[in-house]
This record gives C-alpha cells, sequence and structure tokens, in this order.
C-alpha cells in the first residue's frame, strides 16, 4: 500500500510539472478584445515574453483588452484560433511563422475577425503578416565585420536553416562582400536552436581556419559561439538582445528585434481603421530592428556603419532579402 | 577540398574536437555501463547530464568556485538518477518510462530554475577549467594535443575507464555486479545483496551522469542553455550497446561518435556543398552503420530492465 501511494504522488508530481495549457481571460465587453497565441511561455525571457510585454504595451495604449494562450502546439493553433474567433475577440494575434497558415485557414470562416501574425508570409482580406527585416541588420554587420577583419575571414553561424535565419546570414555575407569582394565568408547551421558546444566547435572550426569575427544568428545555442570567441580572443557580434555582457571585450554589436515595436505598429493599424490584409516588412526605418554599436568599435567603424544605417533607413541603400540556402 | 583535410593541422585540432564532443558521451556512457551491467536501464541519463549541467553552473555562479559547481553538478546527477532507482529498484517500476519521464521532468525543471536565477540579470557565465598539457605524451604527433593536452575532468575519465575495466575483468565484487545484471535470482542466492548493490550502480550512474553534464558547462561553454544537453544522454546509451557493454569499446563508440560530429561541422566551415542537415545526419549514420558492424554475439546483460523482485520467480 505505501509503495503504491509512493507511486501515484510521483506520477502526480510529474504531471503537475509538465508544461500545462493555460488561457486567461478577463471578462468585459466595451473594447476591442485581443487574443495573442504563443509558441512558448509568456515569461520564457526571449521570443515569447518580449510579444507578451509588446503587445500588452501597446493594449494599454490603444485602449484594448488582452487575452493570450500560452505553449501551443502547433496541432493545436487552429483548433485555439476558432476558439477565440467564435467567443468574439476581434483581433487575434498568432506569433511566430507557424501560425501563418492556421491564420489562413480558420480566417475563412470568421471573416469579421482580424488575424495578425508575425514573422509569417500569410496575408489574405482578414489576415495580415508582419516581418522584422533581419536583413538589414545582418547587411550591415557584415560590413561591420568586413571593416573589422584583419585576415581577410569572417564567419556566420545559425541554427536551422529556416526562411527567417538564412535570410539573416546570406545578408551578413552580402554586407561583408560589398566592402571587400575577396573576403571569405564561412557559414555553419547547427541544425538545433539548443546544441550549444556544437556552435562552440563550429566556431572554433573557423576559428582554427583564421576567421577573426564571428557573426551568429543561433539563439540560445549562439552563446557558445560567443565563449569560442572570448577564449580565442577575435571578435563576435551578438543577436537578439544586447549580448554585450557575454563578451564585453569581444563584441562588436548585437542586432535588435523589436517586438514591441511590431506590435504596436500592427495594433495601431487596427484601432485606426488602416489596417489591410498585407505581408509587411518591417526595417530599421520603424525602429523595428536595429544594430546596437558596441564601444570597441573604432570611431571610423562607428561612423561607416551609422552612414549606412542612415542610407537604409532613408531607402538609399536597399538590402536584398534572400531566402534561398548557399553552400 | 582533400589537401585541406589531409594536412597535420587540420587532422589534429579535428581529433581535438572530436574529443573534446565526446567527453560528455563517454561519461555518461560509463554511468550507464555501471547501471546496465547491475540490471537497470536509465534512459534518464539525458536528465542525469542536465541537471548536472545545471546545478554544476548553479553552483558555481553562487560560489565563484568551479570545484563547488562540480559538487554540486554531481549532487544533481545523483538526485535524478536516485529518483530512477527509487521507481525501478523500490519500486519495480517500468524502467522506460520512469526514464523518459525523469528526462521530461528535468527538461522542464531546469528550465524553470534557470528562469528564477536569471531573471532580471544579464548573461550568467562563469570561468572555464583550463587545459593541463601532460608534459611528454601532450608532445605526441596527432594525438598528444588531442588527448594528453585536456583538463583534469578528461584525466579523471582515463583513469576510471582503467579501473572500471580491472573492477569488472579481474575483481570478485566486480563480478558480483555483474552478476545481478544477468541473472539476479542465481546471485541473490549465492548471498549477493541485490538491491543494495542496484542502489550503489544508481550512485554511480548519478555520479559519472552528473560530470557528464558539468563537463559541458565548467570545461567547455561556462554558461548554462536551455536543454543544452540536447540528446547526447541518449547517444550515451548507444556508445554503451555499440561498445558491448565494456568501458573500453564504449570509449571507441563515444570517439567515433564525436569524430562524426567534429568532421560534419567542419565540413560545412570548409564549405563542402552538401546540406548541413545531410551532414548533420552523418554522426547518426555511422552510429548505425558501426552497430549494423557489431552484429554477433549478444553482450546485453540478461535481466536488463527486469525489475528484480525479492523471493518472486
Amino acid at each position: 500500500m505505501k509503495k503504491r501511494w509512493m507511486s501515484v504522488m510521483m506520477t502526480a508530481a510529474m504531471i503537475l510539472s509538465a508544461a500545462a495549457f493555460s488561457t486567461v481571460a478577463q471578462a468585459d465587453d466595451e473594447p476591442l478584445k485581443v487574443a495573442l497565441c504563443l509558441s512558448g511561455a509568456a515569461n520564457d525571457q526571449g521570443w515569447n515574453q518580449t510579444a507578451y510585454e509588446g503587445c500588452a504595451a501597446a493594449c494599454e495604449k490603444y485602449g484594448l483588452e488582452l487575452s493570450y494562450s500560452e505553449n501551443l502546439e502547433a496541432a493545436d493553433i487552429a483548433s485555439a484560433f476558432a476558439d477565440y474567433a467564435s467567443s468574439d475577440y476581434d483581433v487575434i494575434i498568432g506569433h511566430g511563422y507557424e501560425f501563418g497558415d492556421p491564420a489562413l485557414e480558420v480566417a475563412e470562416q470568421y471573416p469579421d475577425v482580424i488575424f495578425i501574425c508575425t514573422e509569417a508570409d500569410a496575408a489574405a482580406d482578414n489576415v495580415a503578416s508582419y516581418v522584422m527585416a533581419c536583413e538589414q541588420t545582418g547587411y550591415v554587420e557584415g560590413v561591420i565585420a568586413a571593416m573589422m577583419t584583419e585576415s581577410g575571414k569572417v564567419g556566420g553561424i545559425g541554427p536551422i536553416q529556416g526562411d527567417s535565419l538564412v535570410k539573416i546570414i546570406n545578408a551578413f555575407e552580402d554586407g561583408a562582400k560589398s566592402v571587400d569582394p575577396d573576403i571569405e565568408v564561412k557559414t555553419a547551421w547547427t541544425n538545433s536552436f539548443v546544441d550549444t558546444q556544437l556552435a562552440q566547435e563550429a566556431a572554433r572550426a573557423m576559428i582554427d581556419d583564421g576567421v577573426d569575427v564571428i557573426k551568429h544568428c543561433a539563439n540560445a545555442c549562439g552563446n557558445g559561439a560567443m565563449a569560442a570567441a572570448v577564449e580565442a580572443g577575435i571578435w563576435c557580434e551578438g543577436d537578439s538582445y544586447d549580448q554585450s555582457s557575454l563578451a564585453p571585450d569581444n563584441i562588436l554589436d548585437s542586432a535588435l528585434y523589436n517586438l514591441d515595436v511590431v506590435l504596436d505598429i500592427a495594433l495601431g493599424k487596427v484601432v485606426d481603421g488602416s489596417f489591410e490584409g498585407e505581408v509587411v516588412n518591417l526595417g530599421m526605418d520603424s525602429g523595428a530592428v536595429e544594430v546596437l554599436m558596441s564601444d570597441n568599435l573604432p570611431d571610423d567603424v562607428k561612423e561607416a556603419a551609422q552612414e549606412l544605417i542612415d542610407q537604409i533607413i532613408s531607402g538609399e541603400v536597399e538590402v536584398v532579402r534572400d531566402y534561398t540556402i548557399r553552400s | 577540398m582533400m589537401q585541406q583535410i589531409l594536412t597535420l593541422s587540420f587532422m589534429t585540432a579535428f581529433l581535438s574536437a572530436a574529443v573534446r564532443l565526446a567527453m560528455p558521451l563517454m561519461y555518461g556512457g560509463l554511468g550507464e555501463i555501471y547501471a546496465e551491467k547491475s540490471g537497470i536501464l536509465n534512459i534518464g541519463m539525458e536528465g542525469v547530464m542536465l541537471c548536472g549541467a545545471f546545478f554544476s553552473f548553479a553552483g558555481a555562479w553562487y560560489s565563484g568556485s568551479l570545484a563547488v559547481g562540480l559538487v554540486c553538478g554531481i549532487a544533481g546527477g545523483i538526485a535524478v538518477a536516485l529518483i530512477h532507482g527509487l521507481l525501478s529498484i523500490y519500486l519495480a517500476k517500468d524502467q522506460s518510462v520512469s526514464g523518459l519521464a525523469l528526462n521530461m521532468l528535468t527538461l522542464g525543471l531546469t528550465s524553470f530554475l534557470f528562469k528564477l536565477m536569471s531573471a532580471g540579470q544579464g548573461y550568467q557565465q562563469i570561468q572555464t577549467l583550463p587545459s593541463v598539457a601532460l608534459p611528454g605524451l601532450s608532445a605526441l604527433p596527432l594525438i598528444g594535443e588531442a588527448f594528453f593536452n585536456k583538463d583534469i575532468l578528461t584525466y579523471l575519465l582515463y583513469v576510471l575507464l582503467i579501473l572500471t575495466h580491472i573492477f569488472y575483468k579481474k575483481t570478485n565484487l566486480g563480478l558480483s555486479f555483474a552478476a545481478i545484471g544477468e541473472n539476479p535470482e542465481a546471485a541473490a542466492s549465492a548471498g549477493v545483496p541485490v538491491h543494495r548493490f542496484q542502489w550503489i550502480a544508481m550512485l554511480l550512474n548519478g555520479i559519472l551522469g552528473g560530470i557528464a553534464g558539468a563537463y559541458l558547462v565548467l570545461v567547455q561553454l561556462g554558461v548554462f542553455t536551455e536543454d543544452m544537453v540536447s540528446g547526447r544522454g541518449y547517444i550515451a546509451l548507444a556508445t554503451v550497446i555499440f561498445g558491448r557493454y565494456t568501458p573500453f569499446g564504449m570509449f571507441g563508440a563515444a570517439l567515433v561518435f564525436g569524430a562524426a560530429n567534429a568532421l560534419q561541422i567542419r565540413l560545412q566551415t570548409i564549405g563542402v556543398s552538401i546540406s548541413p542537415y545531410l551532414l548533420g545526419l552523418l554522426p547518426y549514420l555511422i552510429t548505425i552503420f558501426a552497430m549494423l558492424g557489431a552484429v554477433g554475439k549478444n553482450a546485453k546483460p540478461e535481466s536488463l530492465s527486469k525489475p528484480y523482485i525479492k523471493g518472486s520467480r
């Protein structure tokens, strides 16, 4: 008997610890009702938390009412969308590429509901997608890398060859080659968002080969690439957040993706009635993406990079968005 | 391209990377050998290693000492292994289910604790263990750099491999430990305390699995990231089977896997025009082919993953 109780309790503990699918809703039907759907936890200190906080801030600003769902698996997205749409929500936001197709599917049946997806390519009468032009930051980082390298070899490390990551690495290469057409740009993919040791080994392989500037866009596992750069005393460029504390003496810059700006723009369009079913690219001109330069950069490089940024903002320089996998 | 690969400097650097990538597998594999030889399959090795990684990081971060970090990592590994022991030895539950449940539990637990730990803070990182070149041996061409210019934990593994080999091949106690994995009833009737030995095996499993995770943090990266073991625990299980449940066999198997992984990432940086997806398969393909080549006598302990209940038959 004692043993059975113990096993029941252990099982219960394990079930409780598993991530739970939760929905938080508030009751009030005056303002527009917004639902945010997330693929992970709203407090994940990353991709989903920035979206949740950005969305909450925008709703506060425009006087909207926000509900959200966390930890949605790909198979649950369509039903979560349909749940919200049938419960009189006015705007449904899916955060991430994987929300695009389910949004198109569900939107057909609910023509009065507005669907907004981030980083997707879905567009219909009542579906809009907002994509961050990360290729612009990648390009500027490529230019910075090319100006800082002494060996003429730079490296880019990515996680999985998805469109939104391939375009960063491609633009990084284009940027570097715009400074010096003969520069060698080495690339490696870890095939994983979490294999930190493999990202470190990718960076070490590049360093053994003479690379002296490494850019990563490999999420958490990119920390391994930064660690290798610090160990070898070469330059590195961060991604997503200000990563200077990981490599204070080695970091050149970090590419920042400001989801709060994206969601503010998206919801603003709904509120002022200018919403259109389109795919919107938000670049440096809107503040959705930016390059945060560190003090390790010499003044002349900083100035050149800033000039380029100004040109991208003014439209004088147009960065090519290239999803093709180069090798 | 071949010219780039066939240089001494490439081969030296490549072998060194292979050893670094193999080291967590070797510690995990060694821990798994102790468990499986005693009849307990710990599929939860991934979770043991992940707890080892997280708690070694937390310990080193808060104390500022790598030694404390290592002890905490070992303690984390032991905790997971002993829960598995509780379920599979004391409660005689299905070992595969328990192991898988522990992997999911530890993934959630370490991610949650790491978020608590890093909430509102910038990136946290610690210094890593330095390499110490062994005089003489490290000057050997090709293998010197790879095997003998490493950190203390790597050298400790070499010693543990030899001790484990001697333990199972030359000592009566080792024979008893192996006997309970083959036929616990017979071992019990010969006076071997089956459950007590299984608990000791799980303790070793936790210690070694904890070091496997701690190695990633304390020796290689200096940071913890979510799910950073990323499948190495499962590969460690494969190295044990492929290495036929012997320490040196497992060592070779882990080295093959590490080398394949080191090779695929290096081929990418050289610019070999093969998809990274295909190159990423290389370690697994080589492992499968090697296992095909290892057909023949099955070295698996007869009573592996069968709970032993005293007095039952």
